[in-house]
């Protein structure tokens, strides 16, 4: 059987990382991510209006006792890693941060024949690399407004020798946020793949119960990617520097 | 479907790692969700949570100066209590002041009344025996000398001797008069010679005295 698979695998049966792709004015596009972004976009702009004009400070609905309790563990984090006051807008950043990723991850569990489509668009380099650089862009602006000059002076501790290792550690940053992320859900995409070549009578078991570890692997690794923006806005803007990790 | 592998395949195996112009599309996607979240969807959330726990904090509020309030009716209740215990001790002991005071009042005054009364008999008592004695003195004389001459035979008639005899016999009976508390029996037999009239005084004298 795991002959076979491989077998199958070797045979080009399995694609990892093609994309139907768009060609406009000379550039490539991909067509399923853009897609399916914009699907996991739309879903989770449709939850934010409805929260919107649902919101009450009575009797929430189960949604937005969701929102409230993501809001909450955000704001707490906040708090205690960098002060709000320090940032406020990394809450909402955040906030929406973990659910956009969440729900991008989520797209995994759709059927298998519409996959072709509508991947998890996490599981394409560019929407990660788009967030993390944007994250990181704005961490690093922020420790700049928030410390001046003062900012620049953590790459030289505790010892000047250690610039390069401070610098290639910044720049690492983006690049390990975005690829764990990326990782995470094609390595999901590729399991499915695979557990596709066994025969359709036993393919629904092993296919199932992926999909629903994939959904966990999707909430861990939305939380991870939101975690982690916190923490390195607190490393770049905390009142005082833990280090510089 | 082949189509589209052909365009990619060009690329070799690691072509997924590199980010092309989808990137950018990719961004702005984000950054509308991005957008949209914090614009509509954050502050009116965060609004109902803070309208909630000010709810919450004003609901403990409440309760703590609901039970601030039981307690101190309770504690107005058994300070009302406690006062009217002691109201009600107090009056009981006025009552029962009041009620010794009369008790003392009514035998003071049923005392003097005894008193007034045994006084008015004694002065009734002494009267009448004037009376008697007055009687006896303007009486006695003339029965006694009458008898004495009947049965003498001689006239006593004679007014200086008569009022002597007299005069002595009650002085006789006046003195027995005096010692007569002592005993009836001792006075008896000395004037005999009187017999019953003098005898039936001290007598009836006696009775009423013991009454």
């Amino acid at each position: 059987m795991t002959s076979e698979l491989f077998a199958a695998a070797e045979g080009g049966n399995v694609q990892v990382g093609e994309h139907p792709q768009w060609h406009i004015l000379g550039l490539t596009i991909n067509a399923d991510t853009v897609i399916s972004t914009g699907i996991a976009a739309l879903i989770v702009m449709a939850f934010a209006l409805y929260l919107a004009r649902t919101a009450t400070g009575k009797v929430p609905t189960r949604l937005q006792l969701i929102f409230e309790t993501v809001t909450e563990q955000v704001e707490r984090q906040v708090e205690s890693n960098l002060g709000i006051r320090t940032a406020p807008f990394v809450v909402p950043l955040a906030i929406t941060l973990f659910f956009f990723i969440l729900i991008a991850n989520w797209l995994a569990v759709l059927p298998h024949a519409w996959e072709e489509y509508i991947r998890p668009p996490t599981a394409d380099v560019n929407l990660t690399f788009a967030m993390a650089i944007f994250v990181m862009i704005l961490v690093w602006i922020t420790g700049i407004r928030v410390k001046g000059r003062h900012y620049f002076k953590h790459f030289i501790e505790p010892y000047p020798v250690l610039l390069p290792l401070n610098l290639v550690e910044e720049l690492t940053k983006p690049i390990t946020l975005s690829l764990r992320l990326f990782g995470n859900i094609l390595a999901g995409t590729v399991m499915v793949s695979v557990l596709a070549l066994m025969p359709a009578f036993v393919q629904w078991l092993p296919t199932s119960a992926w999909k629903l570890f994939d959904l966990f692997i999707g909430l861990l690794q939305a939380l991870i990617f939101a975690l982690l923006t916190i923490l390195y806005f607190a490393f770049a803007a905390a009142p005082q520097e833990e280090g510089t990790h | 479907m082949s189509s589209y592998y052909l365009a990619a395949a060009g690329g070799g195996g690691n072509l997924f790692l590199i980010p092309n112009a989808t990137f950018f599309v990719e961004l702005v996607i984000f950054l509308i969700v991005l957008a949209v979240v914090w614009r509509y969807a954050v502050p009116p959330v965060k609004r109902a949570m803070d309208e909630r726990r000010n709810m919450v904090r004003r609901q403990i509020e409440e309760s703590q100066q609901a039970s601030k309030r039981l307690a101190e009716a309770e504690a107005r209740y058994s300070q009302a209590l406690a006062d009217a215990r002691v109201e009600a001790a107090k009056i009981r002991e006025t009552a029962r002041a009041d009620a010794q005071e009369i008790k003392d009042e009514m035998r003071h005054q049923a005392e003097q009344e005894v008193a007034r009364i045994r006084e008015r008999g004694e002065e009734q008592l002494a009267h009448q025996r004037e009376q008697i004695i007055r009687d006896m003195r303007s009486e006695l004389g003339n029965l006694a000398v009458t008898l004495a001459s009947r049965i003498v035979g001689e006239s006593v008639a004679d007014d200086a001797r008569r009022a002597g005899t007299v005069d002595r016999f009650l002085d006789e009976l006046h003195g027995m008069a005096g010692a007569d508390s002592s005993s009836r029996g001792t006075a008896s037999p000395s004037n005999s010679s009187t017999d019953s009239a003098g005898d039936g005084v001290v007598t009836a004298r006696n009775g009423r005295r013991r009454r």
